[in-house]
């Protein structure tokens, strides 16, 4: 009895472990991007969300233009999004969301990002 | 002596359920408006599906939020706040949110501002146009990408926030300094990102100065 119950209390562990270090699944990943990400760079990733108007300082990024992708690295894409535009000599207007997403959804949107770009990056 | 006590406990209750803030709450809950808002806090969303899920925002810190003059007025005319429509990226905000009588929205404001947090210490911030809060809000951070904000330059802002556009008549000044100092307190989840431990309170005043003047 003794056995089976710390059986089940490692089970119980590993799985919290995992679901602590694993990236969020496909959908939930969907809904990070279309909830921060999309009211820039649209729903579908296109550079084309609600904010971006004639007059908005800056192109939004398009992720479905696999040769400007291509020239990014995964670290790249993550960088900017954890520390923001200007952490790679970009607009401003791309804000620092490492205060506000996980790391591991942060590692769900670049894998996000490269499944729109249908691309690999720099270096993979 | 008891029969002193239960009367002036008696007194106090009457007064109590017949003064103005108990009326407002009535009339809130009549009008269905808590189908929208909800009232009581803490903030309940833990997730973002929690967040998507309201029709309307949270107003269980409304008094720490609004001014009362500005709220009497737009309960009675209420031009939207949003571009859009809440929680949508792609819909417009129809403009539809019910109007109340004068008499109604001075009760429902009386309630409103009987809601307040503690996480707002009131006469800390004072509006005023600083360089350094105008520099953070339109160049530094990406604040003018998201919300609606005047002045003479052809860029007025996004639509994806709320319009901040009037926002000195709007907003509590102390509120927006601690919206953007604690703002999980208030908001758990939002697609405004967090700027505690990026920007410093010092600047964190400035811009909420700076936001605090906007005719």
């Amino acid at each position: 009895m003794k056995m089976s119950k710390s059986i089940i209390y490692t089970a119980l562990l590993c799985a919290f472990s995992l679901a602590l270090s694993t990236p969020a699944p496909a959908a939930e990943v969907e809904q990070v991007f279309n909830f921060y990400c999309a009211q820039c760079h649209g729903l579908e990733g296109k550079g084309d969300g609600p904010n971006v108007s004639k007059t908005f300082p800056v192109d939004p990024r398009n992720f479905t233009k696999a040769k400007e992708m291509e020239k990014l690295s995964d670290a790249d894409m993550k960088n900017v999004i954890m520390d923001g535009g200007p952490s790679a000599s970009k607009s401003p207007m791309m804000p620092p969301w490492s205060k506000t997403i996980s790391e591991a959804d942060a590692d769900a949107l670049v894998k996000y990002l490269r499944k729109l770009c249908n691309c690999k990056g720099k270096g993979s | 002596m008891k029969r002193l006590t239960s009367a002036l406990l008696g007194s106090a209750l009457l007064m109590l359920a017949a003064s103005p803030v108990h009326a407002g709450e009535k009339i809130f809950t009549a009008k269905k408006c808590n189908a929208c808002h909800y009232t009581q806090g803490p903030a309940r969303e833990k997730s973002i599906a929690d967040q998507l899920a309201k029709k309307g925002p949270e107003l269980w810190y409304a008094g720490s939020k609004f001014q009362q003059k500005w709220l009497q007025a737009w309960l009675q005319d209420p031009k939207p706040i949003r571009s859009l429509k809440y929680n949508s990226l792609t819909v417009n905000n129809p403009g539809n949110h019910p109007k109340l009588a004068a008499a109604d929205a001075k009760s429902v404001t009386d309630f409103l501002m009987t809601l307040t947090s503690k996480s707002v210490k009131s006469g800390f911030i004072k509006p005023k146009k600083n360089p350094k809060g105008r520099l953070i809000f339109v160049k530094k951070m990406p604040c003018s990408g998201c919300h609606a904000f005047p002045g003479k330059k052809k860029f007025k802002g996004g639509r994806s926030g709320p319009s901040l556009v009037g926002a000195g008549k709007r907003l509590n000044p102390d509120w927006i300094f601690a919206y953007l100092k604690d703002t999980k307190e208030f908001k758990p989840v939002r697609s405004m990102p967090v700027f505690k431990g990026l920007l410093s309170e010092k600047n964190m005043k400035k811009v909420a100065q700076y936001v605090a003047s906007f005719k």
